[in-house]
């Protein structure tokens, strides 16, 4: 006789546990409905849709917000979609566009980062140009998500023109002047030249007897400086400049890989590396690139340390680091009310929510002269008058780099060996520099 | 056979001459039945597998073949264009290195730890809840927390370890600059997550040990020593080649560790740490978009997976087979294991 | 049963008899004795080693972002503040935490079940019926694992959108219904502690493959199943890659908004850590419901008479 069986709370547990996935296939049935937007193909005034609009991080668009646009659009109800941080939106969008192109919101907040993959493919999204709509946002906002042939591609969202931010403190520990515009005067004021910058900053960590270095990392430093070239790697016409023979990029590499290392103006640090975080509680350096989102960075990480300035200032004209815009993918249902709604959300009014919200600095020309803006002050840095500073900075930048699609490789090829000598104290500037020439021939760009 | 509640169906062996009559059907039946139910048993494995895993594997073979970028698609067929590409690029062959560096050293002591402490899990213990959970503990702790702890201490000028070794003189060590000293620090991480996880499939493995085996070699005389070299390791022989077979898939296919190692997730400024899947996901995702090199990396990584795993499958068959041996003939007992036994119930 | 091949070793009751007694109540290596204070040494090393990224999260969760960048351990107790982190967490507006919690039970369960089920049905297949191309299938289940799946997102996409399943849970349960990882270590396992006198014994008392299969393998499979079902209930709790890119955080996984807390540029590390061990409390529990399951199932060993 047989007498093997399930034991009783087996039993149980079998019985329980197909009961659950039966209750579970059953909910998953019911909660299959929603999702998804609208169907329709037919672009009917009335009809109700549901827009989607995928952002990351923090653009400042609360629901309230979103739901505003309801109350001018009956039809048009807004669904927001957050991704934590903008890699996991880039993976989530280009896996997306990728395979074809289906379940991409109808609005895609787009990180400047990605743009020339959305220039490249421009086919892939609708063409945003609309003359009403000129003179909106800065000229060269604008010229960053314009395609060669002059569709307009994306609206612009915030952007990130650089002052210098500084340690007060220490200016004063180490005998430099700590008020800012005394030290806007110190770098040079409108003239200030990265040679300026460099040179005082020799003087500087020479008084501190090398305890206090002068920038944060080589990184953030040659990307201030990379981003101030018109056609950094590629040609306008987005073939790729010959690293060997580029000698602008083997000057900057040249410099900073020098005054970081060899004259210790560094603190040896990679951007956003545990170290870089660290250094910010150690006085470890004094003075770094700082758009308006890194004001926030600066906050957190240094945690209690007081001292923080901003500078009206920045080496070698204006800079622009980071900020965003919103596409409208072409595979979209809705492409033309998606047009519409991106149109309304990059308006002066929404982008000054925006900024209340989330510190995001409008790249709306109307925004920042707006005194929600332009009068804004910043407590952790000393109260500066930050709306008036950014928006000296922001009329500053004069130069957009051409970034084709090669940009990101070869920048990297560049960085990666920089670090390798800063950072990681590898090799000299000669062999890190020919690292850098023999990562971008493995590329085989021609 | 009465006594079987759960059944689905009731018993359809009745009495003896109830079957003797429908002999004829039942054995028609029961022949059916013995030969379609390992092909029904194994069938939604395969069916669910076709349609989510075979597509894509066919797609990736597909796109190996063709100029292939992530987002412009498909511009051409190559045939073996981007193999041979592949195979000059200096940056595949350091991945390779790294990747099977930092295998060797996560999976050897992994393994090697995993039964050890298994054993030691498999004594008569209190709180065998506790201590079964507790190892198991890192397995369940999310990435981020993970790659945030782990951040801090290898970090290579404030992080906790080289502070550590900092104040009682020791030189600091470049956890991220040093190649063999990232690898050693990826290792670790692998099997901080990884230990306890093997742990617990080798204590299954052993709690099947037959206790009169055990018991056996103590008349013999045998010290536990004795027991855990003649009997349980050579017990839990298939599962020892199971584990060493998929961790050497899974360690050769290491991605999730070197990507959180730094903040970037590349494999560092001279590709240091860079391994195969982390390349070819560079390759794909990263600024090059180029998905047909990316898929011809894939097929690559898999034929090197394949080998190295028949190899290991060769070696670890081959030790514990001749452990087993060894282990039955010592014990004068004699008693065969059925997984020596090559017979199969038809 | 006439397709029972009649071997020398004693079939019915007494090899029945025989194989419980081989392997039931198993106690285990070194079975009488107690172990020395050795064994718990080493033990409690390994555990305080385990446990301390978690108690860590605690200790980040209970302190502020301030205190955070000022020390590495900003306190050694963990204190009540994390309640109101964990209620800052579960009323976020930027996403919905039950729906995301409901959602992780059902996806984790499912699957969960679903692979025990199919990996044991499979397995005793594998491990125990001759069938025509047992080996050739069993080695390219095993050879399926080889392959780099970092590239298998574009296409998985491209069948979740053309079967209309974007946003949706079973997007996620049903790639994760088999796994070839479970077959082949419940092939393994079965090979081992499955004697084939009990199958030899079922068959000859005329027990169908399918009552067989319920009567002696499932319950020879329980350790290993309960392992399986607790692995692959936490592999899919933690998952966080393929739900992130076909569940939007009003449909989500709790990987995809915890996620959520964290930012590009700045991240209070506080309130993630009091989110990331927010959503391993249920883990916890699960541990302590199905851990003493899980040890009574091993302990009972492979059959029961």
């Amino acid at each position: 006789m047989l007498t093997h069986r399930p034991s009783r709370p087996a039993r149980r547990i079998i019985v329980a546990g197909a009961s659950v996935a039966a209750l579970a296939l059953t909910l998953t049935a019911c909660s299959s409905d929603d999702g998804g937007s609208g169907s329709s193909k037919t672009q009917d005034a009335n009809e109700k849709i549901t827009l989607t609009v995928a952002t990351f991080n923090n653009f400042g668009y609360t629901q309230d917000l979103l739901d505003s646009y309801t109350k001018t659009h009956p039809n048009v109800t807004v669904k927001q979609e957050i991704a934590a941080t903008s890699d996991d939106a880039k993976a989530n969008f280009t896996t997306k566009l990728a395979a074809g192109g289906a379940g991409l919101a109808d609005v895609q907040a787009v990180d400047i980062d990605w743009m020339p993959t959305v220039l490249q493919y421009e086919d892939k999204f609708t063409d945003l140009s609309d003359k009403s709509l000129d003179g909106r946002w800065l000229d060269w906002k604008a010229k960053q998500a314009t395609a060669p042939d002059g569709k307009l591609l994306g609206y612009g969202t915030d952007i990130g023109p650089e002052a210098i931010c500084y340690r007060q403190d220490l200016f004063e520990k180490y005998g430099l002047p700590s008020d800012p515009d005394k030290v806007a005067e110190l770098l040079g004021g409108k003239d200030a030249t990265w040679d300026k910058y460099f040179q005082v900053g020799e003087q500087f960590v020479a008084a501190s007897k090398g305890k206090v270095a002068w920038y944060d990392s080589p990184d953030g430093t040659y990307q201030a400086m990379v981003g101030q070239l018109a056609n950094p790697y590629e040609n306008s016409d987005g073939t790729p400049k010959d690293l060997s023979s580029n000698a602008d990029i083997k000057a900057l590499f040249e410099k900073v890989a020098t005054e970081s290392k060899d004259k210790g103006l560094s603190a040896h640090n990679q951007e956003w590396q545990p170290d870089w975080t660290a250094s910010f509680q150690k006085d470890a350096f004094a003075t770094m690139a700082c758009p308006p989102w890194m004001t926030a960075s600066i906050e957190t990480n240094s945690g209690g340390v007081k001292g923080w300035n901003i500078a009206n200032v920045f080496p070698g004209g204006g800079g622009n680091w980071g900020g965003s815009f919103l596409v409208v993918p072409a595979a979209g249902k809705h492409t033309a009310a998606a047009k519409e709604f991106a149109a309304w959300l990059t308006a002066p009014e929404q982008q000054l929510a925006a900024y209340k919200q989330a510190n995001n600095y409008p790249s709306q020309v109307e925004a920042q002269k707006d005194s929600a803006v332009a009068d804004s002050t910043n407590k952790f840095m000393n109260n500066a008058p930050v709306g008036k500073i950014f928006a000296d900075r922001a009329a500053a930048v004069t130069v957009t780099p051409f970034k084709g699609p090669n940009y990101f490789t070869i920048n990297k090829a560049v960085t990666d060996a920089l670090v390798a000598y800063d950072v990681q104290g590898k090799g000299s500037v000669e062999s890190n520099w020919n690292a850098a020439v023999d990562a971008y021939k493995a590329l085989g760009l021609g | 056979m009465t006594a079987l509640t759960t059944a689905p169906t009731p018993p359809r062996v009745g009495p003896p001459e109830k079957r003797r009559r429908r002999v004829g059907f039942s054995q028609r039946l029961s022949r059916w039945d013995v030969k379609v139910s390992p092909y029904l048993y194994i069938s939604p494995f395969f069916i669910i597998f076709a349609i989510t895993g075979l597509f894509p594997l066919l797609y990736t073979g597909w796109v190996s073949l063709h100029k292939w970028t992530l987002i412009g698609g498909e511009a051409g067929y190559t045939g073996f264009d981007n193999f041979t590409a592949i195979f000059q690029q200096s940056e595949f062959w350091l991945s390779l290195r790294n990747t099977f560096m930092i295998f060797l050293l996560s999976s050897v002591p992994q393994v090697i730890i995993a039964i050890v402490l298994a054993a030691i899990l498999n004594q008569n213990i209190r709180a065998k809840t506790f201590w079964r959970m507790g190892v198991l503990i890192p397995y369940i702790v999310a990435p981020v927390a993970v790659g945030l702890i782990f951040g801090q201490l290898f970090a290579d000028q404030y992080g906790v370890i080289n502070t550590a070794l900092h104040a009682i003189g020791l030189p600091k060590i470049g956890w991220h600059s040093n190649t063999f000293a990232s690898w050693s620090a990826i290792a670790t991480m692998v099997n901080f997550r990884w230990i306890g996880y093997n742990t617990l499939i080798f204590l299954a493995a052993m709690q099947a040990v037959p206790t009169d085996l055990y018991e056996a070699a103590v008349i013999d005389g045998a010290g536990r020593m004795r027991q855990f070299f003649s009997i349980t390791l050579p017990q839990i022989r298939a599962t020892i080649i199971f584990v060493v077979i998929t961790s050497t898939i899974g360690g050769l296919q290491i991605f999730d560790e070197p990507r959180t190692f730094d903040v970037y997730g590349t494999g560092g400024p001279s590709h240091q740490w860079e391994t195969t899947t982390m390349y070819l996901w560079n390759l794909g995702w990263g600024p090059q978009q180029n998905l047909g090199r990316a898929a011809a990396v894939a097929w690559l990584l898999f034929v090197v997976i394949v080998i190295f795993a028949l190899i290991n499958y060769f070696v670890s068959s081959r030790i514990s087979t001749s452990e087993a041996r060894r282990g039955t003939s010592k014990q004068g007992r004699g008693r065969r294991s059925s997984t020596d036994r090559k017979g199969a119930v038809r | 049963m006439s397709s029972v091949p009649m071997t020398a070793q004693t079939a019915g009751k007494g090899a029945a008899r025989a194989a419980a007694r081989r392997s039931g109540g198993s106690t285990g290596f070194g079975a009488e004795r107690r172990p020395r204070w050795l064994t718990y040494t080493i033990l409690a090393v390994v555990v305080v080693v385990s446990i301390a990224p978690l108690y860590y999260t605690l200790l980040l969760g209970s302190s502020d972002q301030q205190t955070i960048s000022k020390h590495v351990i900003p306190q050694w107790l963990p204190d009540a503040s994390i309640f109101d982190r964990f209620s800052d967490v579960i009323n976020s507006g930027s996403f919905n935490f039950t729906k995301a919690l409901s959602n992780s039970i059902i996806i984790s369960v499912v699957t969960a079940f679903s692979v025990v089920l199919f990996s044991t049905l499979a397995g005793f297949a594998f491990a125990k019926l001759r069938f025509k191309g047992r080996r050739g299938l069993l080695v390219f289940v095993i050879a399926t694992t080889a392959v780099p799946t970092q590239l298998g997102v574009i296409p998985l996409w491209i069948i979740v959108t053309d079967l209309g399943w974007q946003n949706q849970i079973q997007a996620v349960i049903v790639p994760a219904l088999v796994s070839a990882f479970g077959v082949f270590w419940m092939t393994q396992y079965l090979e081992a502690a499955l004697p084939y006198e009990l199958i030899e014994a079922a068959r000859v008392d005329g027990a169908s493959m399918i009552r067989t299969f319920w009567s002696i393998a499932l319950p020879a499979a329980r350790p290993a199943a309960a392992m399986l079902a607790l692995f692959t209930f936490i592999q899919q709790w933690t998952n966080f890659f393929w739900p992130s890119i076909v569940l939007s955080q009003d449909n989500a996984t709790l990987p995809v908004v915890v996620k959520l807390l964290q930012g590009s540029f700045h991240t209070d590390f506080s309130l993630v850590m009091a989110g990331v061990f927010l959503t391993t409390v249920p883990l916890i529990i699960v541990f302590i419901l199905a851990g003493r399951q899980l040890v009574a199932g091993i302990m009972q060993g492979a059959v029961k008479g």
